[in-house]
């Protein structure tokens, strides 16, 4: 399957999906006064949420949308 | 009324909801408009979280309770309330000379220019060795306690400066030829294996 294939709305689906878990991870890890906090939010919070947004910016480069040609056909 | 934590939980919340929309509606996202909202939801936003991130639990690592959360730093917490006027930390922590909400941080902090990242990579050790290896038993501090942390506050002091004895040896003291706490000047610091057997200070409510 192309990257083409798989479309735009998965790409948005899964970084959405990414980030948000990273998020809740992170507002998990500021909730929770421990030493293993910040490790959590580093290593799997921030993680997740770099991850989603490669897959993101990677949706801009290789998910192109197709042209309308605006231009009259008379 | 709402302090830096209420913020950061507000823009998480806000971000959640715009990514939301975003990827389970992306039919917004085909004008210029949607393209710079989802730039916004998907990228900025979080980006602006991670960051932010960073920065409130790099602030909540130099709480003292931050530091004696482990259970290997107790004893060191304890220390603190000693009610003896010659251990080091205590004095300086009951009498507010550091800042008591931040008194490890205070003295054992790297002043230097990366010290702050220098710092949290040694936290990041003892955080490995608390939760996989073992502490060490006494906990050393690596290279030995530099006089640095101590002028950092104490140089440019009328009662430092002035004191006979340090005059006498400032040169040393700067240079670090001398060490404040184990020249037999002011050697009683933490003492955390006898810390249970002295008597305790009780602040009161």
């Amino acid at each position: 399957m192309s990257l083409r294939t798989i479309g735009l709305r998965r790409y948005l689906q899964v970084s959405g999906i990414l980030i948000i878990l990273g998020l809740v991870v992170e507002l998990f890890s500021l909730i929770w006064f421990h030493p293993l906090a910040f490790v959590l939010f580093a290593f799997l919070g921030a993680s997740m949420m770099g991850l989603g947004m490669i897959v993101y910016l990677a949706s801009i480069v290789f998910i192109s949308e197709p042209r309308v040609d605006r231009r009259s056909t008379n | 009324m709402f302090g830096p934590s209420a913020l950061l939980y507000a823009l998480i919340g806000l971000t959640i909801v715009l990514i939301a929309t975003v990827a389970f509606r992306p039919a917004i996202t085909t004008g210029a408009a949607g393209k710079i909202l989802a730039f916004t939801a998907l990228f900025l936003l979080p980006a602006l979280c991670v960051a932010a991130g960073v920065s409130a639990h790099m602030e909540r690592s130099h709480e003292t309770r931050f530091c004696i959360s482990c259970h290997s730093m107790e004893n060191y917490g304890k220390s603190l309330y000693v009610d003896d006027p010659h251990y080091i930390p205590a004095a300086h922590f009951q009498n507010h000379r550091v800042p008591a909400d931040s008194a490890c941080n205070a003295c054992h902090a790297d002043y230097s220019v990366y010290g702050n990242l220098k710092d949290k990579m040694v936290g990041m050790k003892r955080v490995y060795m608390q939760f996989v290896s073992k502490p060490p038993n006494p906990i050393r501090i690596e290279g030995g306690f530099k006089n640095n942390q101590c002028l950092h506050c104490h140089l440019g002091a009328r009662s430092f400066e002035e004191g006979p004895t340090h005059q006498t040896m400032m040169d040393s003291l700067k240079s670090g030829d001398v060490s404040c706490i184990s020249s037999g000047c002011h050697d009683t610091v933490h003492n955390a294996a006898q810390v249970d057997q002295q008597k305790m200070w009780r602040p009161a409510q």
